[in-house]
């Protein structure tokens, strides 16, 4: 017999059970529905194609718990006891719905009660019961005792650890009283029988073992309903919001910036938005992101501008815009005429940008990918702070003056290089080499691309060198722009002056259809990036190659051979437009492998868990914020840990931002930046 | 408020010295491929100070810009900056003008664009730096003339320009209408906003010819221009090195002391 069929001061048992279950349920579904329409206060954006896809990406990351797991490899243990933590949970998610709703609520309890169906889950149970207390004390002397800084201590996780035991504790009780009152003597679940047997041992009445299994199953049950209604009001509404975020997590580019569409600013003066001012700004898909972080932390710990101490720390950023959702949306609901997305009401209070999130947290960022990269629950950070970059840059005008003279350069010269190093003009490198540079009228198939700083700073020019004479070497059929090229548009982009870019992208999609271009070969693994992932949206659609993926293709053709001994020992550094953008990891490194005598040694963190160097996002002509250190030198100090006499990069930038850290350090004897086309050269068979 | 802006495209200043090539028969210098013209650096600074009498006292800005029709890119420049309107004066008449000539063709511009409370030039062109047409121009007009400019207000109607000199600045008031030329110490121009390029990108920039201005021909004779080039030339740079020797830190300076005083 269910407690929910016995009658409570003249009132059935099932009246208590629903009303209890209907004021829960109600109070569960009004906050959910605060955060629906919450979350509808942020701009359109289309995220319900690809269903199928969708849906299979939710079920792939949740279930076997990926989403977690993932960061297992690096030394994060963490993710595994969540994991045992989700499916033991899983488990009590469903008993509940058969034992409690099922059993006590639809009174069908004869159906199941005493099965050996009954049993054997309840058995399973048990050990899930355990493994669920390991993982809770796990967590508590994480969270309290060890405090790893990505963890905060919050009242929030406490409550939520007590609650988890409780459940786990009020199940083997409730079991345990049952089997005591009924006198039942056996050995399996084996928590709850051996409780049981306790409880027959103390001499305690039947009447109070009964009244004693109704009042553990009344409290169980209460529990579980209060659960349901704290979830929403927590962060660990992230058990909700992380499973939809799976589904509309983005399906191209792992780090993709919506456009600003340049028909928008037809609008009528002052009815255009630039990026995100105000909270509604952000898409409805950024406000979920805020949902679904569950302050795991993980973004904290690897985000290179809060390790050098830097203001930034993604987390706090979720955190605090999060909060502020929270603190201003309602107002934005209740003046209802105001409320419609993306509108210009101005919620009372703090300010978004400078309160909310501060400019130089805005500014420290490198869009190095590495909090997307780990964060298990698919928010992107990133976009948000180009968003918040827009806004100052193309509303309010307000950025370091750095950014201002880089932003300046591109507008006017078409690149992002000011002052002695645009002394080298874009044409000046073609001196001297016989290509086919195009005119009005040439057609060709593969295009080189240089990019602004392999043809225009220095040390950058000598690897562009060594580039054409590996391409010719290779055999390959390629043409260049000259002094036609003009800059992707990637600095303009990450710095947020969005327009400059799209300007940009379709005066070169127009320039490379009108030479009938189809595959185009980029050095810079940001041009590489823009051109693949980001032109496609303005109509240019090209093969587009980073010469790493080239190089290690001619190789295995046998096109390329390298021969020459290098007798050195060397480290990769995988520029984070390369890898993380991009996952060409194995090329590079293969390249590397080919060469004789070259051995590659591998630092701690590399590949997927790679470093940034500090130049991504714009940063590398906008000074770095204050910190305790520059990211690069940072980075060096990994270079170093592994012995290496060179470190090679596959990016113009990398290449720049070693060679300062090698001089800044003063150890330029003993360690040498060299960009990997160089090492190629230097291997090859000369001809 | 309203004020005209005028502005002069001019070779960007940044490119190398070896790209700079000049013809000495003709007098002229060549332009270099690839490398597009900018707006001076001066001017924009001129447009920058516009836009600032624009943020606080609305009106409109008007900015013209003599040369070839290429110079719509910098009056282009000048709106999305923050300017409202724009023209180009370009006629085969006005090539090769002196800074007489020039003064002439913009002050006949500035008459039938009327309406104006404030003229700002550069201090001087970017790539020539004669630094004259501005206060030529207000000859012409017949306006007060500030120069060397690093603020101006607004106050009561009236004018309050702070003018640099060479020991720190001091601080003019001039009624409006007047004609100020501004310097680059009042600071880094902005960046356009969104807006602005937008603006821009919009905006057809008309183009002006002598007779639409009613510039008189007599005027734009080169044969009476006040001002010849007789010759031009890149300079040569000659850097000689001499260490200076002495017993202690304290002998070489002496020395140091005694060479240069020979030298001035």
């Amino acid at each position: 017999m269910s407690p929910v069929s016995a009658t409570y001061w003249s009132i059935p048992g099932y009246v208590i059970f629903w009303v209890l279950f209907a004021v829960a349920f109600g109070l569960f579904l009004q906050r959910f529905y605060l955060l629906y329409r919450l979350m509808r206060l942020g701009k359109q954006e289309n995220r319900f194609d690809q269903i199928g896809q969708r849906i299979k990406n939710m079920l792939v990351e949740v279930v076997p718990q990926w989403c977690t797991l993932k960061t297992v490899t690096r030394k994060d243990l963490a993710g595994l006891a969540h994991a045992l933590l989700f499916w033991s949970f899983s488990l009590f998610f469903i008993s509940y719905i058969i034992f409690i709703g099922l059993a006590g609520g639809f009174g069908l309890s004869s159906l199941i009660e005493r099965t050996p169906f009954e049993t054997v889950y309840f058995s399973i149970l048990d050990i899930a019961a355990v493994l669920v207390t390991l993982t809770l004390i796990l967590a508590a002397v994480r969270r309290y005792i060890i405090r790893p800084p990505r963890l905060e201590p919050t009242a929030e996780a406490g409550i939520i650890l007590i609650m988890v035991f409780s459940l786990m504790a009020l199940h083997v009780l409730g079991v345990g009283f049952d089997h005591a009152a009924r006198g039942v003597h056996a050995s399996w679940p084996p928590l709850g029988a051996a409780l049981a047997g306790f409880l027959s041992g103390t001499g305690i009445s039947q009447g109070t073992l009964e009244a004693g299994y109704r009042w553990v199953w009344w409290l169980h049950y209460l529990v579980i309903l209060s659960f349901m209604v704290y979830i929403p009001r927590s962060k660990h509404l992230h058990i909700l919001a992380s499973l939809v975020n799976a589904f509309f997590k983005p399906l191209g580019p792992k780090v993709a910036l919506e456009p600003i569409p340049l028909e928008a600013l037809e609008a009528p003066e002052g009815s255009a938005t630039f990026g995100a001012s105000k909270i509604q700004d952000f898409t409805w898909k950024d406000l979920l992101d805020f949902y679904a972080c569950a302050e795991c932390g993980r973004c904290h710990v690897n985000c290179p501008a809060q390790l050098t101490g830097k203001s930034l720390s993604p987390r706090e950023v979720i955190h605090h815009l999060k909060e502020h959702l929270l603190e201003t949306g309602p107002g934005l609901l209740a003046n209802k005429t105001d409320a419609s997305p993306g509108s210009q009401a101005e919620a009372p209070g703090k300010t978004m940008i400078g309160d909310v999130v501060t400019e130089e947290e805005i500014w420290a960022c490198t869009t190095c990918g590495a909090c997307q990269e780990v964060c298990p629950v698919n928010i992107e950070h990133i976009r948000k702070i180009i968003d918040l970059r827009r806004n100052l840059v193309m509303a309010q005008s307000k950025m370091p003056e750095s950014a201002q003279l880089m932003l300046r350069n591109m507008q006017q010269r078409g690149h992002p290089w000011a002052g002695v190093q645009s002394m080298r003009l874009r044409g000046d490198w073609t001196s001297d080499l016989e290509l086919k540079i195009l005119a009005e009228g040439d057609n060709a198939d593969t295009l080189f691309w240089v990019g602004c700083t392999g043809a225009l700073v220095e040390r950058n020019v000598k690897a562009t060198l060594s580039m054409t004479r590996v391409l010719k070497a290779g055999g390959v059929d390629f043409a260049v722009l000259g002094d036609a090229e003009t800059c992707c548009g990637d600095p303009a982009r990450r710095a947020g002056y969005e327009f400059q870019f799209q300007m940009m992208a379709e005066q070169n999609i127009e320039l490379f259809k009108s030479y009938n271009i189809k595959e185009i070969i980029t050095t810079c693994p940001h041009c590489y990036n823009t051109i693949k992932h980001e032109y496609p949206r303005y109509g240019g659609d090209f093969k587009v190659v980073h010469y790493t993926e080239l190089i290690a293709d001619l190789i295995s053709q046998g096109k390329l051979k390298l021969t020459n001994e290098l007798n050195s020992k060397l480290t990769y550094h995988d520029p984070c437009y390369l890898g993380r953008y991009n996952s060409v990891y194995s090329e590079p490194r293969r390249i590397l492998q080919a060469i004789p005598r070259a051995k590659l040694e591998e630092m701690e963190r590399s590949r997927d868990t790679g470093f940034c160097c500090g130049g991504g996002g714009g940063l590398m002509w906008i000074e770095e914020q204050p910190g305790t250190t520059k990211i690069n030198q940072m980075r060096i100090e990994d270079v170093i840990k592994t012995g290496v006499d060179t470190v090679v990069a596959a990016c113009p930038y990398c290449l720049q931002m070693f060679e300062d850290a090698i001089d800044h350090k003063g150890i330029k004897e003993s360690l040498k930046a060299r960009d990997l086309v160089e090492l190629v050269e230097a291997a090859m068979k000369q001809f | 408020m309203n004020t005209i802006v005028c502005v002069k495209q001019v070779l960007d200043p940044e490119i190398p010295p070896a790209k700079f090539k000049i013809d000495p028969e003709a007098k002229q210098v060549i332009p270099p491929a690839g490398v597009p013209p900018v707006i001076s650096v001066y001017d924009e600074r001129a447009v920058e100070a516009a836009c600032r009498l624009k943020d606080k006292h609305k009106g409109k800005i008007t900015v013209i810009s003599m040369g070839s029709a290429k110079a719509a890119d910098v009056i282009k420049h000048a709106i999305s900056m923050g300017a409202d309107d724009g023209f180009v004066l370009q006629d085969p008449a006005f090539e090769n003008l002196d800074s007489f000539g020039t003064a002439y063709v913009l002050s006949k511009a500035i008459q039938k664009i009327g309406g104006y409370d404030l003229i700002l030039c550069g201090r001087q062109a970017a790539d020539w730096g004669a630094g004259q047409v501005g206060s030529i121009l207000a000859e012409i007009l017949g306006l007060p003339v500030v120069t060397l400019a690093c603020a101006i207000e607004a106050v009561d109607k009236k004018l309050k320009v702070k003018r640099m000199v060479s020991d720190g600045y001091e601080v003019l008031e001039a009624p409006m209408p007047s004609l100020v030329t501004v310097s680059s110490e009042i600071g880094l121009p902005r960046l356009p906003g969104g807006m602005g390029l937008m603006m821009a990108r919009k905006k057809q920039i008309p183009i002006w010819k002598a007779k639409d201005i009613g510039a008189e021909p007599s005027q734009l004779d080169k044969a009476k221009a006040h001002t010849e080039v007789t010759g031009l030339s890149v300079p040569t740079r000659k850097t000689e090195c001499e260490i200076i020797a002495g017993g202690t830190p304290g002998e070489a300076a002496a020395n140091l002391a005694l060479k240069i005083s020979k030298l001035i």
